[in-house]
């Protein structure tokens, strides 16, 4: 255990560098933690995801330009790092972290902030060359430096990160396929008019939509061909997965934690292990009354869980967390959503300008709202949300009334 | 004193809670400014979010903060440092005076054009 400064959680070595990962250790800095700090990753860097689907094709397109620090800020904050190392065990008992290249570091705690890796279609040709996924940023480049205007690229998934892509293709030239099996992907996210509402952008921009279960990937002369259930064959030079994401449960697993779709853990982020914490993507949470809970894949989600488990693992009292946020930028529109759109309730639609706003009330309380280029709108309704100020239905629909104002009124 | 700086708007201008954005030819700066009233107190900072372009003038501003619009990095009103993710870099702040019912923003020095 701990030597002879500050706190019991002793030398923290965090296993992942991505948002959840670097807010822990900068957050443990913060809240004064003194003994060692490492971050292990076996990408080149500490960096920003969200701008691999949507900014791939800009000018500045850097990892420098992505990274949350510097090595001389890692340096200053007195963060070591491992960055290009992949870990091949943990050892709760002995307190240990295995690296590949034979080096072991000594871990009082250890957090696990791997995240996931992209999923995989189980179909014919899916490992052929020119199949592929987009997780991180040499994914990213790759696709930036084989895409010109006029390639033909097929985008199967048209979640988030597909629309994105699709997106950020199309903006670059490319003559795109977004590929989905649902008729309105991000239906359960968003709610059923807003999410019918974004998935129209894309044909409008020349963006062929084709709704369907991709069975198969093949080559054919010049390229490839999807294959789609009931549907087309579509001839293209690159094919781009984006259909959710698995996480990186398996050093988990071998070291002997609890895992299910997720490493488990409790509200403070404590694995089955007690010097073993996990957060972000990779981490689901079981709660004291032993339910389990989906992974938030969300950008704020990590971060926040980031805070968290810099509170837990020094023993302090972990701040409340508020309603969840996200966004998604596409086709120069920016979309963001908080709480949640689907389940019970009323929706609630406020029609203005281009886009729709929708919101969801249940009981008089707002549970969940999104918005297209209003940001205000989420940002009030997150609040509104988090101090349980009642709503007026019609309040909500009138494109006149701010929620800022309902805030304001109501505090 | 009451020749310092440049006047960019009334008292009574500018909303509690929100900002307005003052263009860079005005004050003679590299970037826009934006000017905030917090709760009845004015704040000045450059006008781009560090992250994205984005305007700060058009973000949340609540306890001493202002919320980026675009993916909501948070800084802080009086010195323009970063409070939270995914902004890492801080942006510059710009004094502000109130001389009567005007406001004045005295621009760093630091960011002039």
């Amino acid at each position: 255990m701990s030597t002879n400064t500050g706190t019991a959680a002793g030398a923290v070595v965090i296993i992942g560098a991505g948002m959840a990962g670097y807010t822990a250790a900068t957050q443990l800095r913060k809240l004064g933690h003194e003994d060692a700090i490492t971050l292990v990753d076996a990408e080149p860097a500490t960096y920003d995801r969200p701008p691999l689907s949507k900014n791939l094709f800009e000018e500045d397109f850097r990892i420098e330009k992505l990274a949350f620090a510097t090595a001389e800020d890692l340096q200053t904050m007195h963060i070591e790092t491992r960055f290009g190392a992949q870990v091949m065990q943990i050892d709760p008992a002995a307190g240990e972290v295995v690296l590949a290249d034979g080096d072991t570091l000594r871990a009082d705690t250890v957090i696990i902030a791997m995240g996931g890796s992209a999923r995989e279609l189980p179909i014919p040709g899916a490992d052929l060359p020119g199949v592929t996924t987009l997780r991180t940023f040499d994914d990213a480049l790759e696709l930036r430096n084989s895409v010109t205007a006029g390639t033909r690229v097929a985008v199967v998934g048209a979640g988030l990160i597909g629309a994105e892509l699709a997106s950020a293709l199309r903006l670059h030239g490319a003559e795109v396929t977004l590929i989905d099996p649902m008729e309105i992907p991000l239906l359960p996210a968003v709610g059923e008019l807003l999410a019918t509402h974004l998935h129209a952008m894309h044909e409008p921009r020349g963006i062929r939509v084709v709704t369907g279960l991709t069975s198969e990937f093949a080559e054919s002369d010049g390229g490839l061909v999807v294959k789609v259930q009931d549907g087309p064959e579509i001839t293209v030079d690159r094919i781009v997965v984006g259909v959710g994401l698995v996480p990186n449960v398996e050093l988990a697993e071998a070291a002997g934690l609890d895992v299910d779709n997720g490493i488990l853990v409790d509200e403070t982020h404590r694995t089955s292990a007690p010097n073993v914490y996990a957060i972000g993507d990779v981490a689901r949470t079981r709660d004291s009354a032993g339910t389990l809970h989906r992974r938030e894949e969300h950008w704020e989600a990590a971060q926040l869980s980031g805070v968290e488990v810099a509170y837990a693992v020094l023993g302090q009292e972990i701040p409340a967390r508020g309603a969840s946020w996200f966004w998604s930028d596409r086709h120069d529109c920016h979309l963001e959503a908080t709480g949640r759109l689907s389940g019970p309730g009323v929706v609630v639609v406020r029609n203005a300008g281009d886009h729709p706003a929708v919101f969801l009330v249940e009981g008089g309380l707002l549970q969940g709202a999104a918005s297209v280029n209003d940001t205000q709108t989420v940002r009030a309704a997150r609040r509104l949300i988090d101090q349980r100020i009642p709503v007026a239905e019609g309040e909500l629909a009138d494109p006149n009334v701010s929620l800022r104002s309902l805030l304001k009124q109501k505090r | 004193m009451s020749e310092e700086g440049i006047v960019v708007a009334q008292v009574g201008d500018i909303d509690e809670g929100e900002g307005i954005q003052i263009e860079a030819a005005v004050l003679g700066t590299v970037d826009n400014v934006a000017v905030f009233n917090d709760d009845g107190e004015y704040f000045a900072l450059d006008d781009t979010c560090t992250h994205e372009v984005a305007s700060l003038s058009e973000g949340w501003v609540e306890d001493g903060c202002v919320e980026c619009p675009l993916h909501a990095a948070k800084f802080c009103l009086g010195d323009g440092s970063v409070q939270s993710m995914p902004a890492t870099v801080d942006v510059y702040p710009h004094r502000v005076v109130l001389d009567g019912d005007d406001i004045r923003v005295i621009p760093n020095p630091e960011r002039l054009a």
